[in-house]
């Protein structure tokens, strides 16, 4: 019978150019990080089972898994890792380098950090109002009406509780810019030029 | 032939170490912490892989000891000093008061007339005993205790009225004495890890939730149930039981090594569970079994029960369920699939944490990163306190010890 040899130079590339790419190396395939991770239901794959693709060669099941952008930062599993292997800096870096790959496994994820960026970019703050608003909106106008339609019971709540301010569009009214606009601007172009892909 | 070695620790190992070094002719000074001999074993209700009871064996060497007038017993002590060198220490032995002496027949008159109990902690806690007792019913030496917490009140007096021996003394009090050796034998062998630092096993929240060393006492005849594997909840025999192996072993946030016997001893005790519940299911969550050499025909034997089921998986999460009923969450990393399983007894298979980890010798040594002992020119570790590992090892580690040390003191 046939056999197929995995593929190596994938798990390389990872090793070399991914933020504690090499970590993966120490998993024993436990499954540990893929339950404490609280997106669980959500993910496709979970950390465990990209290690093992990783091992496997396979380059875009891994690349294009919306799971590392899905995830929230939130720290479990590297702190339940039996073998201390930092699931989450693996995560990140994985993400990072597929964009830098021109790659975005997860198309939301990327356009919420778009508006993100934009509102601090514009204004020098994070606007409760506006950052939302961008993002549903990137779907198109009518795709957007409809998911703010969605989100209005939360929103309503938010507003009685002085949590959010109230507008009627993106930059209707627009938000008011913080002082040091100019040096944060600069800051912000530094670090716009190291990151990879485009608003990542 | 002056001079003795001094052994610490009254397990298989010590008990190992000092008999083979009193029978090729040198004094022996045995210290143990406990009231009886035997270590962790005397609590284990067989032994893996032949399913034997473990007492057959101890009971042999605890002959050997008694007809050996080269081995004098310090029971109920500890060791709080070292000093001197290779050829040449003085140890200081602290003996805590027994408050019963050898005239006691264990007819057990004091713990008939004493009301108090006290958590006993030969059964890890699980039930009560009297606070006047026998360590268990095989215990080496065969004398009675009495707890330091009656001995100031009326029970402690009833105690003494009720002893048709005169063998209560409630004026006893710790000694310290010297003892001069050659060479010193460090066998003090080894801790269950504590459960409830594994936080999301959850241990405290649940009586259904056990250790291995726990479920041992479960099946034991002389156990808090009398032998019946029953949920401690409500008396009742669980209808399926889980193991969760590497439960704070082989992790960087526990204890980082493999204990190598805590596969055998799951396996040892689905066997127990099998034997008494004929409808009762098992499962065994693993990471990978680990059963060396001889034992793998075991493995393989008990793999051929079909009640008993496999699951690559290492428990992540313990939540109670519906009617005290445990869900078990877990990724089963041969299919990929995450699940969640209820069970209604969960054993964790904790591993063996060395004691020289939890406490240090009094003396120069080296640990290595886990807390075991690397051996010394004059000061041997011998057993558990060395490597995990199960009986017969810890027994040719005893003997090996015994032989280091008989080679610093023959001739001096
Ligand atoms: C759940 C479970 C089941 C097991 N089942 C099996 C089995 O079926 N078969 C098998 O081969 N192995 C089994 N083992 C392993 C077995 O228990 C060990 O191999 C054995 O206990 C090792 O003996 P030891 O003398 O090194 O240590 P211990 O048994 O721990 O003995 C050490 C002795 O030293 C004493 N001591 C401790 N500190 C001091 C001190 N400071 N001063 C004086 N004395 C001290 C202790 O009181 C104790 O008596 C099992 C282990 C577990 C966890
Ligand atoms: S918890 Fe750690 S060792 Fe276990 S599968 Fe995840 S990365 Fe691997
Ligand atoms: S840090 Fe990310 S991958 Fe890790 S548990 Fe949290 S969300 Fe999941
Ligand atoms: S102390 Fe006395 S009463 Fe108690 S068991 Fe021993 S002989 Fe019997
Ligand atoms: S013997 Fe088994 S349960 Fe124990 S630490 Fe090793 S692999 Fe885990």
């Amino acid at each position: 019978m046939a056999t197929k040899a995995y593929d190596k130079s994938f798990r390389e590339e990872v090793y070399q150019n991914v933020d504690s790419g090499e970590d993966v190396k120490l998993c024993m395939q436990c499954g540990v990080c893929g339950i404490t991770c609280p997106l669980r239901d959500e993910m496709t794959h979970g950390p465990r089972q990209l290690w093992s693709l990783i091992r496997a060669g396979k380059r875009d099941e891994v690349m294009n898994s919306p799971d590392i952008m899905l995830c929230t930062s939130c720290y479990s599993c590297k702190v339940r890792c039996p073998r201390g292997v930092k699931v989450i800096d693996v995560m990140h870096g994985l993400a990072h380098y597929a964009l830098e790959q021109g790659i975005v496994p997860r198309k939301e994820t990327s356009k919420f950090g778009k508006a993100f960026w934009d509102s601090i970019y514009k204004t020098g703050r994070v606007d409760e109002t506006e950052v939302p608003m961008r993002y549903t909106m990137m779907a198109g106008p009518i795709h957007g009406i409809f998911n703010m339609l969605e989100m209005m019971d939360i929103g309503r709540a938010l507003l009685s509780h002085k949590r959010m301010k109230f507008k009627i569009g993106p930059g209707l009214p627009p938000s008011k810019k913080i002082k040091g606009m100019k040096g944060l601007k600069k800051m912000l172009n530094k670090a716009k030029a190291m990151s990879p892909g485009k608003e990542g | 032939m002056g001079q003795s070695i001094l052994v610490v620790g009254g397990g298989m190992s010590g008990v190992s170490a000092a008999l083979e070094a009193a029978e090729a002719g040198y004094d022996v000074v045995l210290v143990e912490k406990n009231p009886y001999l035997g270590g962790r074993v005397a609590q284990l209700h067989q032994y893996f892989p032949k399913l034997c009871p473990p007492y057959c064996g101890l009971e042999i060497n605890f002959k050997r000891i008694k007809s050996n007038p080269r081995i004098k017993l310090y029971t109920m002590s500890e060791v709080t000093g070292i000093e001197g060198e290779p050829g040449n220490y003085k140890v200081t032995i602290n003996q805590l008061p027994r408050y019963v002496n050898e005239r006691c027949t264990a007819c057990g008159k004091c713990a008939d007339a004493v009301e108090a109990t006290i958590p006993s902690s030969f059964d890890y806690g699980l039930g009560q005993i009297k606070a006047a007792y026998l360590p268990h019913e095989l215990a080496y030496p065969y004398r009675y205790v009495i707890d330091p917490s009656i001995v100031e009140t009326e029970d402690g007096a009833k105690a003494k009225e009720a002893c048709p021996y005169d063998a209560v003394v409630l004026d006893d009090a710790p000694k310290e004495t010297i003892e001069e050796a050659g060479a010193i034998v460090w066998a003090a062998g080894w801790s269950p890890y504590d459960a409830s630092k594994v936080e999301y096993y959850n241990f405290n929240s649940s009586p259904d939730i056990i250790t291995n060393v726990q479920m041992e006492r479960l099946a034991a005849a002389g156990g808090p149930t009398g032998g019946k594997i029953v949920k401690l909840s409500n008396g009742e025999a669980p209808k399926k039981v889980a193991f969760i192996q590497c439960a704070g072993s082989r992790d960087v946030n526990h204890l980082p090594f493999c204990s190598t016997i805590c596969c055998l001893a799951s396996l040892k005790q689905a066997t127990y569970v099998r034997e008494q519940l004929k409808d009762a299911e098992v499962t065994i969550y693993f990471i990978d079994i680990r059963a060396m050499d001889r034992n793998e025909d075991f493995y393989t034997k008990v793999k051929a029960d079909e009640k008993i089921s496999f699951v690559k998986s290492k428990i992540g999460l313990i939540e109670p369920g519906e009617n005290g009923v445990l869900v078990l969450n877990g990724e089963n990393t041969t299919t990929g699939e995450r699940f969640k399983a209820e069970h209604d007894l969960v054993v964790l298979a904790t591993g063996m944490q060395p004691n020289t980890d939890l406490s240090k010798i009094p003396a120069d040594m080296v640990y290595d990163e886990y807390g075991f002992v690397q051996n010394a020119e004059g000061i041997f570790g011998a057993g558990t306190v060395r490597r995990p590992g199960e009986v017969h090892v810890s027994v040719q580690d005893g003997t090996s010890a015994a032989l280091k040390a008989i080679q610093v003191v023959a001739g001096r």
